[in-house]
């Protein structure tokens, strides 16, 4: 009882000790006064008083709380009991700590990530992430800095908004530059975020859209770079060869406003004052918009009032809205800037195949549980009869599943707060700074006592409510015959396991064909050569060149890097394929009059010459670009098939022009369609354009190698330094790397339903193995006499393994329907293989039917060989 | 253990037997000033004529027990012999349920009375 004595109940423990002891002095005192001896007063008033011990105790009942000691009186039991059979306890522990574990795992991974899109944000709930026009998986940022000042002071919804745009730049300054990820924010950023500065300040409105050189550092970038160096604050540090002031530091914590990636320094929108164009215009979208709703708003009002605003604005400027202009609003959890739309698409499904693995480990263990409480019945109808009600009996059974499973929620938090850590592993090194993964915080601690609690709850309850049924005086009565328990029991076993195999099939049937699409992911052809190709960002847009410069610069790069030994083709794009990165722009034929609000958006890469050539995509009709496709020749551009299909349906697209970004592009070209994101996405028209022409924002060397291209690596590097030692280059890999980031969310689906369907294969075959097992072993007797009266062996074998081939039955029947419904959710996810598919769906029926067959063939077996003699005898 | 289960149901049936009775004849005596339990004791023996003896294991559940109730109050005080010892009063809201045990007493002891001393002739009409 000592765990539950607090301090208030040791206090008036002492008192009443007090009391006694008081009560005899003065009983003594009295007869020492009426002329006893001081001895024989003492005993005299002992006696008189009576059992001390036994007045104390009751007495105490007296003070309330009485539940509270026998809570503690049934949980002291209820360890007897566990510590009784460490075989059971330690199985039913540790298979209870995995399964709870794989929860709060997933569950962690969505708290890091999904509930907490802002790390360090105030109130993150109160956040809403803007969009305009057309939605998709990774849409470009949607609006312009004129636009968005107009939403920002003509709402009546909204207590802020904020606008940010992300980027990487060069810090310059030291030996050699390191590239930084960094946003231009709006002034009130960190104020509608709700972020303080742990050093100096953050920007002022008066410096939002002037040419003031003003940054503020993240702290992992002030801790690393500059040693947290207290007196930063107004100090020079250089930026792509400018000089900026640092004005102050953000806190620990705080990454940035965009899901799951990170900004290592801010600044404001145009603080060197070299781009004007785009604060001036408002054709110019590249600011993604965060707004934090006013209390008592919500998010439906507030997207009606933004939209009525942004009609407005579009019927104000038409010429520069082409294009949809509908604005929706989604919470940051799902926000598709940033990581968490992926998300959104992923952890939930994981969340519920867990769910699944959860009750299938309760279902083992009430099996378990079940089998002990039976053979305990003699026990509790003893108790019964001896007056204990049945309320107390399940109270306390009850108490052994919560004390299991809290032993094995600590096990899972202390497993957790590892495994959360994890979710990182996924994801390849990248050139976006992708901040991902599990959050260790009080969010998860709750979902592991609720995890823990509602196992505990099925796996002890069920079975104690079940076993307090049986009559006292029938159990007692009773000897060897009827021993498996009753019909109640057995019923219930025969559920159990019958509900294991049919929470195991979808399991199995899930990660089956999650493992497929991963395979078919593999092994699909995504139309464009990913072997033997070399990628390498250039910092040119960084490292503070005039445009003209740059441009020879590109040229430089392309002769030196061709020139090299081992490369066959060297081109220039802004964009590598199947690395979750998309650019759109508004397009449309020439003659077409697009209609007001029309969605106009199209994917669109700059290549340089000799793209398509490197990357083996076939042009279909017409050329590819060359290098005489630049600023001083007419506009020209590729198509893919589908674009073609799209603008010009059944008509020769060469010759055709397509007004892209104000210029009038003709078509020079016909490239096969290949994959831009993802394998398994739907085609969407994607437009070329030529990289001298129209220099993209990025430049990236694309070579192809004649072997392994990783081992060029080095040489191109050099290659480019030999032109200006001072140019960054990054994300020097293989496209093979590259494309790894795209079916990172494969990886992790199908990794996580493997490992489930595995843990539910397991506890499916254990559960059964067992049930039958023990309930051969209780026949011993029966099949001894069968076998005495002249069964044959064969026929034991067959009774037992009837018995264990019903319940397979049954289950895979449940288990077969159960899997229809789950496989819908998964639909989306998968790729070249329907939710359907026959051939998965036959291989994981046999596969968990055979276990299971096998699983009761052991025990029949042992029951066939027994010696009858002996078997009669036993019990 | 069976032992001390039976003589712990022996003194929680001697508290039932005495229950409102036991309550009455403690906050009567407290009616006459602050007193601790042996104190309690005593008076109700010297004042019955040694008939009634308290048992320590009925007298101190009921004083707790009229305490959680808030019939009495309780305090630490030395007695006239220098002795501390926990002192119970009687509240207002025990005065009044004194008053009401009084009251049913009187109605169950006539009740009885009328059973007990019947008149032959009225019974057998």
């Amino acid at each position: 009882m000592k765990w539950f004595s607090n301090f208030g109940s040791q206090r008036r423990n002492r008192e009443l000790q007090q009391e006694i002891d008081a009560h005899l002095e003065m009983a003594i005192a009295d007869r020492v006064e009426r002329g006893e001896t001081a001895e024989a007063a003492r005993q005299a008033a002992v006696r008189e008083f009576g059992n001390i011990l036994l007045v104390q105790d009751v007495t105490r009942q007296m003070w309330g709380g009485a539940w509270f000691e026998q809570l503690g009186r049934d949980v002291r039991y209820a360890l007897r009991q566990l510590r009784k059979s460490p075989g059971f306890t330690i199985t039913a522990t540790a298979m209870l700590a995995v399964a709870i574990c794989a929860n709060s795992t997933v569950f962690s991974w969505i708290d890091g990530t999904m509930l907490r899109p802002i790390p360090g944000a105030r109130d993150a709930g109160d956040l809403v992430s803007l969009q305009r026009g057309e939605r998709n998986f990774s849409p470009v940022p949607p609006f312009s800095y004129l636009d968005y000042r107009d939403l920002r002071e003509q709402n009546h919804t909204f207590a802020g908004m904020l606008a940010y745009h992300n980027d990487w730049i060069a810090l310059t300054g030291g030996a050699q530059p390191e590239r930084v990820y960094i946003a231009n924010v709006s002034a009130n950023y960190f104020d509608v975020l709700g972020v303080k500065p742990v050093l100096g300040r953050f920007f002022l409105p008066e410096e939002e859209s002037r040419a003031i050189p003003n940054v503020v550092l993240g702290y992992s970038l002030w801790k690393t770079r500059y040693a947290k160096d207290p007196a930063i604050v107004g100090k020079s540090i250089e930026v792509s060869r400018h000089p900026v002031t640092v004005i102050g530091v953000a806190p620990e914590g705080f990454v940035g406003a965009a899901p799951g990636l990170r900004d290592d320094l801010w600044v404001t929108l145009d603080p060197l004052g070299n781009d004007v164009w785009r604060r001036t215009h408002r054709d110019s979208d590249w600011l993604i918009l965060i707004g934090r709703l006013r209390p008592g708003v919500s998010r439906g009002q507030a997207a009606q009032d933004l939209d009525t605003q942004m009609n407005h604005i579009v019927a104000a400027y038409p010429d520069q809205h082409l294009g949809a202009n509908q604005i929706t609003l989604d919470p940051m959890w799902r926000s598709p800037f940033g990581a968490n739309g992926y998300m959104a698409a992923t952890l939930p499904i994981l969340l519920a195949f867990a769910a699944v693995v959860l009750l299938l480990t309760c279902a083992n263990v009430a099996t378990l549980t079940l089998v002990r409480f039976v053979s305990r019945r003699r026990e509790l109808a003893i108790r019964q009869s001896l007056g204990a009600n049945r309320i107390q009996l399940v109270r306390q059974m009850t108490l052994e599943g919560v004390v299991l499973s809290i032993v094995a929620g600590t096990a899972a938090l202390i497993l957790t707060s590892w495994t959360s850590k994890t979710f990182a592993w996924f994801f390849r090194a990248s050139s976006a700074p992708i901040n991902l993964n599990g959050s260790m915080d009080h969010n998860v601690v709750i979902g592991i006592a609720v995890f823990s609690l509602l196992a505990g709850m099925l796996c002890g309850a069920l079975p104690a409510w079940r076993s307090s049924h049986a009559p006292a005086i029938e159990v007692l009565k009773a000897e060897s015959a009827n021993i498996s328990g009753g019909s109640h029991n057995r019923r219930l076993l025969s559920a159990l396991v019958v509900a294991q195999i049919a929470l195991s099939l979808p399991l199995l049937l899930c990660s089956g064909l999650l493992l497929r699409t991963l395979r078919n992911l593999a092994g699909a052809n995504p139309g464009f050569e990913r072997d033997h190709i070399l990628t390498a960002s250039v910092g040119l847009n960084i490292a503070g060149y005039s445009h003209d410069e740059a441009q020879l610069i590109r040229h430089q790069i392309l002769d030196r890097v061709s020139a090299l030994p081992g490369v066959k083709v060297a081109s220039l794009t802004d964009w590598i394929p199947m690395t979750l990165i998309q650019k759109r722009s508004d397009a449309y034929p020439e003659g077409y009059v697009p209609h007001p609000h029309e969605s106009l958006l199209v994917e669109n890469a700059e290549v340089g010459p000799r793209y398509f050539e490197s990357l083996h995509i076939p042009i279909l009709e017409g050329r590819e670009f060359t290098l005489n496709d630049d600023e001083k020749g007419p506009g020209v551009i590729i198509v893919d098939q589908t674009a073609a299909r799209h603008y010009w349906p059944g008509q020769h697209p060469l010759g055709k022009r397509l007004r892209v970004g104000g210029g009038l592009l003709t078509v020079v070209g016909v490239a096969r369609n290949s994959t831009h994101t993802f394998v398994n996405e739907s085609p969407e028209p994607m437009v070329y354009i030529s990289f001298f022409q129209h220099p993209g924002y990025e430049t990236m060397v694309q070579v192809k190698t004649e072997g392994n291209p990783v081992d060029l690596a080095p040489a191109v590097e050099n290659a480019i330094h030999e032109i200006d030692p001072r140019m960054p280059v990054f994300d020097v890999r293989s496209m093979r790397e590259s494309s790894h980031l795209a079916s990172s969310f494969a990886v992790i689906e199908s990794t996580l339903a493997g490992m489930f369907a595995l843990i539910g294969l397991v506890l499916a075959v254990t559960g059964i193995y067992g049930v039958v097992a023990y309930r051969t072993q209780m026949r011993t007797h029966e099949i001894g006499v069968r076998v005495a009266l002249g069964a044959s062996r064969v026929d034991v074998l067959k009774l037992v393994l009837l018995q264990g081939v019903w319940l397979t039955g049954v289950g895979l029947a449940m288990g077969l329907a159960f899997a229809l419904g789950l496989t819908r959710l998964i639909a989306r996810l998968l790729y070249g293989i329907g939710a359907n598919d026959p051939v998965t769906m036959a291989s994981v029926i046999t596969l968990l039917g055979t276990m299971s067959l096998l699983a009761c063939y052991f025990p029949a077996r042992r029951a066939m060989l027994r010696n009858p003699v002996i078997a009669i005898h036993e019990l | 253990m069976s032992t001390s289960m039976n003589e712990k149901g022996q003194y929680k049936n001697r508290v039932e037997l005495l229950q409102g009775t036991l309550d009455m004849l403690i906050l009567q005596t407290l009616q006459w000033g602050p007193q601790h339990g042996y104190g309690i004791v005593q008076a109700l023996r010297l004042r019955s004529g040694d008939v009634l003896q308290v048992e320590t294991g009925s007298l101190y559940p009921a004083l707790h027990r009229l305490e959680r109730q808030g019939w009495v109050q309780s305090e630490w005080k030395q007695s006239e012999s220098k002795q501390k010892a926990r002192y119970y009063r009687i509240t207002a809201k025990g005065k009044k349920q004194l008053v009401k045990d009084l009251g049913r007493w009187e109605r169950i002891v006539e009740a009885i009375g009328s059973v007990m001393y019947v008149k032959p002739e009225e019974s057998a009409s």
